[in-house]
Parts: structure tokens; C-alpha cells; sequence
């Protein structure tokens, strides 16, 4: 054990000083902020986007524009950009050490080889966590000290949720505990990649067209795509959402879960097996 | 021809006698409304809005002639554009816009009520017309039902308890014609949802229901209560 704290805590820091770690972090400072001085600026046009159709009978009393409202809308934005984020840094983590041949050299310490893909491993989850958590910080605690905390206005196809501000904080936890699961899939499948593949920047892209060729099945509502869509990881990647629904979709977002976490268990169980018999050549 | 002479007279008769009816129940309406300079009260809010769902919610409604009315509620919250419980007293208080009739009378809450017929004089007014069903015993109006050209019909019961005197009621009822909300799937980013069957497209009721109590009448209510903050 103290062999495998010692191997993580090395992945960790490695991870932690990669110049590429500090992208994701500057990427997702920079929409928040630049969102939020969007939404200062023209929140109330861009909102009568969506409430037009009732302002025409209705007024809409309260502040609408708040730092609910604009954490959802962040979180919404940032869960396409995310996965590259992740990707970026998770994709390289092993083919980047085989290409560079340091690879050999770690492997020649006595500790399994599973113990140094686990360590990696977690270095990735350590390191979403940490991109998570800042956009938690950013697009929730920022949000709010900017616009205050009032009711979210939820729309979705099926018409529009006004949830109260009270009941606002336990919905985000649940939320970003699934956008964690979610890009725990998408860094799990980016260090499979990168435990199959030697190049340091295929895994990277490879992760990323099929994230987007996944997403595109996901989006279109055909028949022949119904059929595997509810297999699909990035159709749950959005499961956060329903954090938002009243009532909450209880069993969908366990449904959700469940797959999720298979997708990572099947993905890191492949890695490990894969990892186990490859010749580590340069 | 001397029969029809007749006829005519008789219809005459009684259409202006109707007329004069009319006026002389809006005129008592306007006289109880007269008697409210301003008010203030506790209000819950429950609302039935087709593709909305928000919960009940309770705050205070302040009203001060002649049409500010402001209801103060923590957190979102949906009102009628043409509040009614605003623009009624308004719109009835200027006898001299409108011409008014009693067109017959209907039973409301147990109550024969006279329904009373307006419309505007000005054609251009956003009011097409306006449907009072007054109570021929106490000058109350019951129902209402105001038309404009903007926002369609908008119905309105009152429902009258312990502020019967001073004709404000305990519980209104607004039912206003609107289209079901609606955000295209894509726009929702709500992939996951199946498309369902398309529906018709056509104009539902909503409906919000105030329960007001604890009224204060002619508190003398500053001005600065209807600037919102």
C-alpha cells in the first residue's frame, strides 16, 4: 500500500506540473468569466429569447437573472467543452510516458503494473475533480456573489420548472456529483486510448471524435438511433440536468449512474488487462 | 304598421331602460370601489399554467388607486399582464369611456347577477369589450370577463367573504387564455427526452388563484411600495 501511495502521489504531482494541466483551468476561468460579463451586460435580451413566448400575457416578477440561473447555463455550456479538457491531459497519461520512454523506467520499479495504471489513473480522476470543483467555485460561488441567489427558471422540451432558491443547493451537489461521473467515463476512456496506443496525441483526439460521433447519434431522435442510444455514455453525460426536474427522476439518474460507472469499470478493467501484456518497447 | 310602431317603441323602451340599469349598478360597483383609496394584504398564490410548474407561494399585495398594484413574493413568480384586480376599478371608473347594457342575467355563486355589457367608445382602446356579471342585490361583481385585442380574454371570479363590504374578495380566480410553453428539443438540450406526438396548437387556459386575507384598507400606503428595487 505504501508502494501505491507513494507511485500516486509521484502521478500525482507529475500530472499537477504538466504545463498542459493548466489549459483546462484557464479555459474554464475564461468562459466563466466571460459568460458572466455577457449575461451582466445583455442577460435580460438573451433570457426574452426563451420567455418572450409569455410575456406576451404574463409578467415575470423576481430576479430572474441570478447566480442560479447563470451556474446552470454554465454548467450546460462547459459539459460539451469539458471532455477536451479532460481528455487533453488523461490521453497522454500513459502513451505520453511510452512514447517519451519513461515508461520503462517506472515499470522497473518493483510494483505492479497495475498499481502504476491505477496511480495514473486516479492522478486523471484527481485532476477532473480538480477542473470540476474550479467551475463549481467559478460558475456557482462567483455567479452568485455577482447576480445573487434567487429561483431557477429550468426550461426543457416540455415546458418550463420555476425551482426555489432553497431548494437550489442540494440539487447542484447531485448535479456536479454526476458531470463528475460523467467525465470520469470520458477520462477513463482517454486513458484506455492511451494505454492502447503509443502517440501521445491519438488517444487525445480519438477520445474526442468519439465523444462528438456519440453525441451526434445522441441528438438525432431516429428510430435506428433509439435503438442504441440508451448505451451510449454521452447520452447520460447529460443526466446532471434532471438534478433540475420536479420531480427528480430518481430512478433515470440511478439508471444513468449504473451505466456510467460500468462504462468506467469496463473501460479500466480493459486498461489494466491490455497494460498488463503489452510490450513496453521504447 | 301601426303594430310595428309599437314593437319598436317597446324595444326602445327597454333597451334604454336597460342602459340606464346598467349604469346605475356599475355606479354603485364604483361606489364601493371609491370607498378603497389603498390597501394592503396577505396573499398565497397557487398557479395552473399549461407547461409551467411553479409552486404555491406566499407573499403581500399592495393596490393604491388608481392602478398600482404590486404583489411582493420571495423568489419567480407569474402575474397576469392585464391584472384585473387593478384595471377593473380603473377601467369602470371612467363612465364616460364606455357605453354599457345589461344583455341578461345569470345565476353566479347562488347569486342572480345582472351580466352587464361594456364597450369602449374609442374604438383605438386596447379594451374590446368587457363582461360584468353584477349582482342585482349588492353591488358586487362576481365574474368579469375583459377582451382586448392584445392578450384575449381574461375571466376573473371573485369570490367575496369577510371584506364584502369594501367588494374586496377573499379568493380571485384569473383564467387567461395563453399557449402552452414550449422550448424546441434542441434549444433545451434535452436529448435525452423522446419526441412525443405533436400536440394541436391550441390556446389553453391558465389559471392563478389568490387567496387574500388580513386586508388593511386606506393605510395611507407610500408610493415607494410599487417601485420595484
Amino acid at each position: 500500500m505504501k508502494e501505491f501511495i507513494a507511485i500516486l502521489k509521484n502521478e500525482l504531482i507529475k500530472t499537477i506540473k504538466r504545463p498542459r494541466s493548466f489549459i483546462g483551468f484557464g479555459v474554464v476561468a475564461f468562459i466563466c468569466l466571460i459568460l458572466q460579463a455577457a449575461f451582466a451586460n445583455d442577460g435580460r435580451e438573451i433570457l426574452s429569447l426563451v420567455t418572450g413566448q409569455l410575456e406576451n400575457t404574463l409578467s415575470i416578477e423576481g430576479q430572474v437573472l441570478n447566480g442560479n440561473l447563470i451556474c446552470f447555463v454554465l454548467l450546460q455550456t462547459l459539459i460539451i467543452q469539458m471532455p477536451l479538457l479532460v481528455a487533453l491531459v488523461t490521453g497522454d497519461l500513459v502513451s505520453g510516458e511510452v512514447a517519451t520512454g519513461t515508461m520503462r523506467f517506472l515499470l522497473t520499479r518493483p510494483a505492479s503494473r497495475t498499481k502504476v495504471l491505477v496511480a495514473k489513473w486516479l492522478a486523471g480522476m484527481f485532476y477532473t475533480f480538480l477542473l470540476l470543483l474550479f467551475l463549481g467555485v467559478l460558475a456557482l460561488f462567483v455567479s452568485r456573489g455577482i447576480f445573487g441567489a434567487d429561483d431557477l427558471i429550468h426550461v426543457n422540451s416540455e415546458g418550463l420548472t420555476v425551482i426555489q432558491a432553497n431548494d437550489m443547493n442540494w440539487r447542484f451537489a447531485g448535479a456536479f456529483v454526476i458531470a463528475f461521473l460523467s467525465l470520469s467515463v470520458v477520462a477513463t476512456l482517454a486513458h484506455f486510448l492511451s494505454t492502447v496506443l503509443d502517440n501521445s496525441i491519438t488517444p487525445i483526439v480519438s477520445t474526442m471524435a468519439i465523444v462528438i460521433i456519440f453525441t451526434i447519434i445522441g441528438m438525432f431522435d431516429m428510430p435506428s438511433f433509439n435503438v442504441i442510444q440508451p448505451f451510449l455514455f454521452t447520452t447520460h453525460m447529460i443526466s446532471w440536468k434532471d438534478m433540475f426536474e420536479d420531480p427528480v427522476p430518481k430512478q433515470e439518474i440511478i439508471n444513468s449512474c449504473i451505466i456510467l460507472f460500468a462504462h468506467i469499470v469496463v473501460l479500466l478493467g480493459s486498461s489494466i488487462y491490455i497494460f498488463n501484456r503489452k510490450d513496453i518497447n521504447s | 304598421m301601426k303594430r310595428i310602431t309599437v314593437i319598436l317603441f317597446a324595444v326602445l323602451i327597454s333597451t334604454v331602460s336597460q342602459a340606464q340599469e346598467a349604469s346605475s349598478l356599475i355606479n354603485a360597483v364604483n361606489k364601493k370601489f371609491a370607498s378603497v383609496n389603498d390597501y394592503k394584504a396577505k396573499v398565497l398564490m397557487k398557479f395552473a399554467l399549461p407547461g409551467i410548474k411553479i409552486n404555491t407561494l406566499a407573499g403581500r399585495v399592495y393596490y393604491k388607486k388608481p392602478n398600482k398594484l404590486r404583489i411582493i413574493a420571495p423568489g419567480i413568480f407569474f402575474v397576469p399582464k392585464e391584472n384585473p384586480m387593478k384595471d377593473i376599478p380603473k377601467l369602470l371608473a371612467n363612465t364616460k369611456a364606455y357605453t354599457s347594457i345589461i344583455t341578461g342575467y345569470e345565476t353566479v355563486q347562488g347569486k342572480k347577477c345582472a351580466v352587464v355589457n361594456v364597450i369602449p367608445l374609442d374604438p383605438n382602446l386596447e379594451l374590446i369589450i368587457g363582461k360584468f356579471w353584477i349582482s342585482v342585490k349588492e353591488p358586487l361583481i362576481y365574474l368579469s370577463e375583459i377582451t382586448t385585442k392584445e392578450n384575449g380574454t381574461i375571466r376573473t371570479q371573485n369570490y367575496y367573504g369577510k371584506y364584502k363590504k369594501q367588494a374586496l374578495p377573499d379568493k380571485i380566480l384569473i383564467q387567461l387564455e395563453m399557449k402552452k410553453f414550449k422550448v424546441p428539443k434542441m434549444l433545451a438540450m434535452d436529448v435525452k427526452k423522446k419526441s412525443k406526438k405533436k400536440e394541436v396548437a391550441s390556446k389553453k387556459t391558465g389559471e392563478i388563484y389568490l387567496l387574500i386575507s388580513d386586508y388593511k384598507v386606506n393605510t395611507k400606503l407610500s408610493n415607494s411600495v410599487f417601485t420595484k428595487k
